[in-house]
């Protein structure tokens, strides 16, 4: 019984959502195509390309190496900037928590350098290092560095006080105190601070790649997906741009939840039962 | 203290009685109680006659001698609430411990004939202080309300300082901004700070300018950015001292402030409707999830290519990313509701539009602010990235253009001024965030997890 009921229900949903897609797939055909259809150009959706168009770019684009080649780019610049962000971060925030004196030198100045968005940074970043590659995943790293560092921070800062003196009146050492308590404590707020990161870097990585594409006449040597919209924008193919977009998001979406699953396994002791 | 209606000061010996005899203030020391008597009143309270009345300033800590009496809140049925009813020997009229001005959460109405003893707050935090930790835990084990302001007093070093007992200390505006700033100077925090800055700002004039370290030598000097931005006649037309630099800040203001606005404007109502209509969510939701993964930025071409002007696709992608950090706060505030409130409101008899107004929406308030403190940072950060990429004008703008005709140092006079002026306008929402919800705060601190 439980099961029909629960099948019925879970169709009912899906059936919503499918109408809810599919009304709002028609609607931005036939906004599209007003001007012929119609008549009448609705202004706003029928310089956009219809549904059906898009499908076509894909299929056409789908076989072409260079638009693999642009995932391929991308994804490079947003797990190099990732990983270097985790790698930096994660430490950095740890410290931060653990030692008061350090935090009081280092933590005024990234406070004072956090608020400044990172495609703010994207000129000096160019101007700094030698590749346009490496200028990218600089502000790539930058997007992701100071969300993990302060998700971090305030993870180890909220474990209870207790904690800490449980573990070294029973003898903990110093190590023991950071690999027992603190780590396994901070894991969640890591993992928190990985899964907002990983979709920072990808609006980062967008934004570099369009910013510095436009800046510059490289050619398809910038490349990345960000590069792939811009290069459409500039090409007059508008269907392309959509294609980048549903690219990126699907990349995007791939990677949290890529992550999510990660912390969820590192995390067992959470799960809800 | 208004329904009082006969109240004489005891002789001292009287009420010292009294005092030794009440079972947690008997562990205090002869000499602590003797000072709580100096200002303690004997009351007697006629049946149906309140004590004190929720709303009235609170002065008092009040223990019952004799007789009964309910602590009520005001209900929309016919009758009050009746949260307790106490007996001699209980304590009651907790909140005068709080932090002054104080007033009273509850009405203590009489049921027979009571007769009530009422100590100064200000006396009895003096004593809690003084006394020793088995009569506080006594003392907080009488509610637990009063556990709570128990723990948070002991947490707050301003109540330390208010020894001198007896006299009642309350410390003005003045004395409170004084002493902070006296901590502020005295701490080590400010001086570290301090040598953080000098540590940054010395490696940059070091790898930048003293040693022109390749790569670095590239960057603009901190002097160069200093000279610039403080100069009365900047050799790049960028300065605080040029009206243009102004006009810059205050366009990239106008475009966040309107996409902030827009943004609020819809997305509440959206995120509140989403998460109380299940049918709603269900049709909406899916197309929310299909549009969200993709970066705001990746609509730049899209939005020049379909709005007629490059102010008005500015405008939008720093709306829309706006937009749907503040829905999907506002949902998930909806649906982080306990339904037992919800269950509960319509027990009571609340209509649909009652609920809604006094339960989901009060409910919805803290995720409401926290997605639109969310809101202003991204829309901060992708304002940049549009102005950017297609901007006359604003701050990113600025950024571009510099680095386009080569004047490095007006890049990280832009930065910092985004920088500072990001942080400006999401302290001002987290300012009126905190003002809008000083129940919660007041809640909070209640339920300790503060």
């Amino acid at each position: 019984m439980t099961i029909v009921t629960n099948r019925t229900f879970l169709s009912e949903k899906a059936g919503r959502a499918i109408t809810a897609i599919v009304v709002s797939l028609v609607l931005w055909e036939i906004g599209s195509r007003s001007r012929t259809w119609l008549g009448v150009a609705i202004p706003g959706i029928s310089a956009a390309p219809p549904p059906s168009a898009v499908v076509i770019a894909f299929l056409g684009v789908v076989f072409e190496i260079s638009y693999w080649y642009s995932w391929y780019l991308s994804s490079l610049r947003v797990f190099g900037g990732f990983l270097i962000a985790m790698l930096l971060g994660i430490p950095l925030g740890i410290m931060l928590a653990m030692n008061r004196t350090f935090n009081g030198i280092v933590f005024p100045v990234f406070e004072v350098l956090r608020p400044i968005p990172p495609l703010a940074w994207v000129p000096l970043a160019i101007i700094f290092w030698p590749t346009q590659g490496l200028s990218i995943g600089f502000v790539t790293f930058l997007g992701a560095f100071f969300t993990i560092v302060i998700n971090v921070l305030d993870g180890a800062r909220s474990i209870d006080g207790r904690f800490y003196s449980a573990a070294q009146s029973m003898g903990a050492s110093r190590w023991q105190v950071f690999r027992r308590v603190i780590l396994p404590a901070t894991i969640p707020s890591i993992s928190v601070g990985a899964v907002v990161g990983m979709g920072i870097t990808w609006e980062v990585v967008v934004a570099a790649e369009m910013i510095s594409g436009s800046g510059s006449s490289m050619g398809r040597a910038g490349g990345g997906l960000g590069f792939f919209i811009w290069s459409s924008y500039l090409g007059g193919s508008y269907e392309q741009i959509i294609v980048g977009m549903i690219s990126i998001g699907v990349a995007g979406y791939l990677c949290s939840s890529g992550i999510r699953m990660l912390s969820e396994a590192s995390t067992p002791w959470l799960k809800r039962r | 203290m208004s329904g009082a209606v006969s109240s004489d000061r005891l002789r001292e010996a009287g009420t010292a009685a009294i005092l030794a005899e009440l079972a947690p203030l008997s562990l205090l020391s002869a000499e602590v109680r003797s000072r709580l008597t100096e200002r303690a009143r004997l009351e007697d309270v006629p049946p149906g006659q309140s004590l004190f009345d929720a709303g009235q300033p609170a002065h008092t800590l009040c223990a019952v001698i004799e007789g009964t009496l309910d602590v009520e809140v005001p209900s929309r049925g016919p009758a009050p609430a009746i949260i307790v009813t106490l007996g001699p020997g209980d304590f009651f009229g907790f909140e005068c411990l709080l932090p002054s001005p104080s007033w009273r959460a509850s009405r203590a109405r009489a049921i027979t004939n009571a007769r009530i003893l009422s100590l100064d707050g200000d006396d009895v935090n003096a004593a809690l202080l003084l006394a020793e930790p088995p009569a506080r835990a006594d003392l907080a084990k009488e509610g637990t309300v009063s556990r709570r302001l128990f723990d948070a007093l002991n947490d707050d070093q301003a109540a330390m300082s208010a020894g001198s007992a007896g006299a009642p200390n309350r410390r003005t505006a003045i004395q409170h901004s004084v002493n902070k700033l006296g901590n502020a100077l005295t701490s080590p925090r400010l001086y570290l700070a301090l040598i953080g800055f000098a540590i940054f700002f010395g490696l940059w004039q070091l790898s930048v300018d003293t040693l022109r370290l390749p790569r670095f030598k590239e960057l603009p000097t901190l002097v160069a950015v200093v000279r610039e931005w403080f100069s009365t006649n900047p050799d790049y037309g960028l300065s605080i001292f040029v009206g243009e630099y102004y006009s810059h800040i205050l366009i990239s203001l106008e475009r966040v402030g309107l996409a902030f606005f827009l943004a609020t404007m819809l997305g509440v109502p959206l995120g509140l409707s989403l998460g109380w209509s299940k049918k709603f969510r269900e049709y909406i939701f899916p197309l929310f999830e299909i549009l969200r993964p993709v970066p705001i930025l990746a609509w730049v071409p899209l939005a020049i290519v379909m709005l007629p002007s490059d102010e008005s696709a500015v405008i939008f992608l720093t709306f829309i990313a706006a937009f749907f950090a503040t829905t999907l706060n506002t949902m998930l505030g909806v649906q982080s509701i306990d339904t037992s409130y919800i269950r509960a409101a319509y027990c009571l008899g609340a209509s649909h539009k009652q609920v809604f107004r006094h339960v989901v929406v009060p409910g919805a308030l803290p995720f409401i602010f926290t997605g639109l403190q969310i809101a202003v940072g991204i829309a901060w950060f992708s304002l940049v990235a549009a102005e950017m990429v297609s901007g006359q004008f604003g701050l990113g703008y600025v950024i571009n253009t510099a680095y386009t005709k080569i004047q490095y140092p007006v890049i990280v006079i832009g930065m910092v001024t985004l920088g500072f002026v990001g942080y400006t306008t999401s302290a001002l929402v987290r300012y009126v965030g905190r003002r809008l919800m000083a129940w919660r705060e007041r809640e909070l601190a209640l339920s300790g997890v503060h």
